[in-house]
């Protein structure tokens, strides 16, 4: 799947341009590609195609001098980033430079970032659950921030037809608050996942613990391959098993003949026809060259990654909008969600000690949101609620470090799998909240001269409270479990550790309260569409790729319909 | 008489005793010891010589291989080199310094000189005093962490360096590179030891 269409220079303009090339972007650019529309995708990065671009793909540890190991120099481009624990080695080079790429914490606030063609896609955790009523009727009940123009209803089809093309693995198990996708075979739960489950399900009705949904195949799909087990996703996959643009939508939307896409393309701001009253490009910098390029669409799809996709907005400026394009609301920025991280409980389980697994899967488990259901109890301590993620696994080598001992004998019974142990971890809901912002900073400039960011948001007292339930339901299902040595844990990590980022540029039904419309038009300028994690009204407890994807095909079909009405 | 006499003392004695070639063997081996068998790019040789000892006490060879089998202390010297910033350095530097120092004050020469007896002294006061590991998800530490300390760092850095060697990792352990499948619940004998990867 060569040779992609990077000549954009032949033509200025294009039906369609997409700005941003992961998970989100490639949806657009298959789904207005396969439209026949002549799309435009700007990637700020460099091009990595399937296969061909992954180096580490297939290294084991030794047949790397640092074994995984960073070098300074390395761990010098990542001083924001890094604090994530996930860059080493093997995957570095898909990780942004955080030194050209500036960004200001006013409140500390993590931001992974991935600057390449497939951006995110090629990094990213790959739990995808849809989201139900519980959470598109959420703020209308409960008050805060705005109600989604949408229900669940709306998404449905969306839904299922992204995960036909993706390939989602699951068990359906027809919980009214996490939906049911259309699902290849499971993955296993392993010994003590099974043990553990039965236990827990047994003494907590209402509670369910299942394997994770995952955008892994678990069976061969449009010539992609089903999942190895090898557990090395984070380098691009060999097999093209789990969902990456790279390996699923962007070769879509090449095989129709109608895709260009750009590299080192950093989009500078979107263009606005003051007379015809809607964008009529987009002006990028070319990021080795510094030329100063604008190409023109009918239509522009930004989908350059939460935050990003808000900074080229709110530096889209022109008389008719003067503080970023459709900012007639004054919302463009705020509402910034994430899902707090890294609370929960972990324990030893007892027995087992003659059962093993095969396999490294690059997936755990599961436990769905059953705090606050719409026909459940509901708490006085906080609205919304949690899931928990996790796993069973046995001790390995690494287990020696902690152990009081020493020698030969030490050495060798290292050789042997140790103790079972099982983890639960939370992702609470987050509330959309106004002080919760970015903004352009003029003071910090880019590499390129642009300015960058300034980040202002932290956890509110919901978010905390959840936080609090959260540890003390991990520990207590643990305790009933009857798992030994339970540890409890709650990292109070900042905003930006889920990696989750969503909001700044919401949808809403009143232009007066929120930026884009029911299909993801900027209210103001209807040529517009964001589709990516800026876009969310609110931001749920269950994982948010799965809903980019079912927004951006939506939006890409409506749009399609607009232009062959002549409406935008 | 300093220990390290008295221990050639003691084995020329007992080297006169058993006869020649035992004697010879004895003192090769006494040499090979002072002899660093490999050349350090970072730490100088008496910080090599410490780092080879830590790496044969803490893992000495058995049926299956050492930690010296595998050069885990040629690799950790690597990787002080090329991982690790300047503060980084300088750390581990003044930590095998003060190692050492422990070592004379306490049994009256540097760790590498030490009798068996009085390494495993030594590892086993610092086993006590050393803080543990919090527990991981993810590869990241869950609650608060307190640093290790430089033994317990070290210690880990050994296990590292000898369970992710070519040899252990492919021949040694159980090494499957492409499992295909994953499999839940299956005997532990079907696979043996540990999984490498």
């Amino acid at each position: 799947m060569a040779n992609f269409n990077i000549d954009a220079d032949k033509s200025l303009t294009y039906d369609a341009i997409v700005i941003g090339s992961g998970i989100s972007g490639g949806w657009a650019a298959k789904e207005l590609c396969e439209a026949g529309l002549k799309t435009l995708v700007l990637e700020r990065g460099r091009i990595v195609e399937h296969v061909v671009d992954y180096p580490t793909m297939n290294l084991d540890p030794w047949e790397h001098e640092l074994r995984g190991g960073l070098t300074p120099e390395q761990a010098a481009r990542h001083p924001k980033g890094g604090r994530s624990g996930f860059i080493g080695a093997f995957n570095e080079h898909f990780h942004a430079n955080d030194v050209e790429n500036p960004y200001t914490e006013v409140k500390p606030f993590m931001w992974v970032r991935a600057h390449q063609m497939g951006g995110r896609s090629l990094l990213w955790g790959k739990q995808t659950y849809r989201w139900s009523d519980l959470d598109f009727e959420a703020n209308a009940k409960d008050g805060h921030g705005v109600d989604w123009p949408i229900r669940y209803k709306d998404l449905e089809p969306w839904y299922t037809h992204v995960e036909k093309f993706a390939g989602i693995s699951g068990e359906a198990i027809g919980l009214p608050q996490l939906p049911d996708s259309h699902f290849l075979p499971p993955m296993e739960l392993n010994c003590v996942e099974k043990h553990v489950k039965e236990r827990i399900e047994k003494d907590f009705p209402g509670r369910n613990l299942i394997i994770g949904r995952v955008a892994h195949l678990t069976e061969p799909l449009n010539g992609r391959g089903k999942c190895q087990f090898r557990n090395r996703c984070d380098r691009g996959c060999p097999y093209g098993a789990y969902f990456s643009s790279n390996a699923v939508t962007l070769p879509a939307a090449n095989a129709t003949g109608n895709l260009t896409i750009r590299p080192f393309s950093i989009v500078q701001s979107i263009v606005y026809d003051e007379e015809k009253g809607k964008a009529s490009g987009v002006r990028i910098i070319d990021a080795e060259t510094g030329e100063d390029i604008v190409y023109k669409a009918k239509i522009v799809f930004v989908n350059a990654s939460t935050l990003s996709t808000t900074q080229i907005l709110l530096n889209s400026t022109s008389n008719r909008f003067p503080n970023g394009l459709g900012n007639d609301s004054g919302e463009l920025g705020h509402n910034l969600m994430d899902h707090t991280y890294r609370i929960g409980a972990m324990g030893t389980v007892e027995g087992f000690e003659d059962k093993y697994y095969k396999g490294r899967r690059p997936n755990g488990i599961y436990i769905p949101r059953y705090v606050n259901l719409k026909d459940g109890p509901q708490s006085d301590n906080f609205v919304r609620g949690w899931g928990f993620q996790g796993g069973g696994y046995r001790h390995g080598w690494g287990a020696g470090s902690n152990q009081e001992d020493f020698g030969g004998e030490f050495k060798d019974g290292l050789m042997k799998p140790g103790p079972w142990e099982f983890f639960i971890t939370g992702f609470a809901e987050c509330l959309p909240s106004h002080e919760n912002k970015v903004y352009l900073n003029k003071d910090v400039l880019d590499k390129w001269g642009q300015p960058t960011l300034s980040i202002d948001a932290e956890w509110g007292p919901n978010e905390l409270a959840l936080n609090k339930q959260i540890r003390i339901d991990a520990k207590e299902m643990l305790e009933r479990a009857g798992l030994k040595d339970i540890h409890d844990f709650d990292n109070e990590h900042e905003m930006g550790y889920g990696i989750h980022e969503m909001g700044t540029a919401r949808m809403g039904g009143d232009p007066k309260t929120s930026v884009l419309n029911a299909t993801n038009q900027v209210h103001t300028c209807k040529n517009v569409f964001v589709t990516d994690g800026a876009c969310m009204t609110s931001s749920s407890c269950v994982n948010p790729s799965l809903t980019y994807m079912a927004l951006t095909a939506r939006a890409a079909n409506h749009a399609v319909s607009e232009l062959k009405k002549m409406n935008l | 008489m300093n220990r390290r006499d008295a221990l050639k003392k003691s084995a020329l004695a007992l080297g006169a005793a058993a006869g020649a070639p035992t004697l010879l063997s004895l003192l090769q081996a006494c040499a090979k010891q002072d002899r660093l068998t490999w050349t350090p790019i970072f730490l100088n040789e008496d910080q090599a010589r410490f780092m080879t000892a830590f790496v044969d006490f803490l893992l000495p060879k058995t049926e299956t291989p050492g930690g010296l089998d595998v050069k885990a202390d040629v690799f950790i010297d690597l990787m002080y080199a090329k991982t690790y910033d300047e503060a980084g350095q300088k750390y581990v530097v003044s930590e095998i310094e003060k190692f050492n120092t422990d070592c004379k004050e306490k049994y009256g020469n540097v760790f590498a000189e030490l009798s068996v007896e009085d390494k495993a002294a030594c590892f086993k006061d610092h086993e006590s005093n050393s803080p543990k590991y919090a527990p991981k998800v993810w590869g990241t530490a869950v609650g608060p962490q307190e640093p290790v300390g430089f033994y317990r760092g070290l210690k880990s850095m050994v296990l590292w360096a000898y369970f992710s060697s070519e040899e252990v990792g492919k021949n040694i352990l159980s090494y499957d590179p492409i499992p295909g499948d994953y499999l839940g619940c299956i005997p532990l004998s079907d696979v043996g030891n540990t999984w490498s990867l």
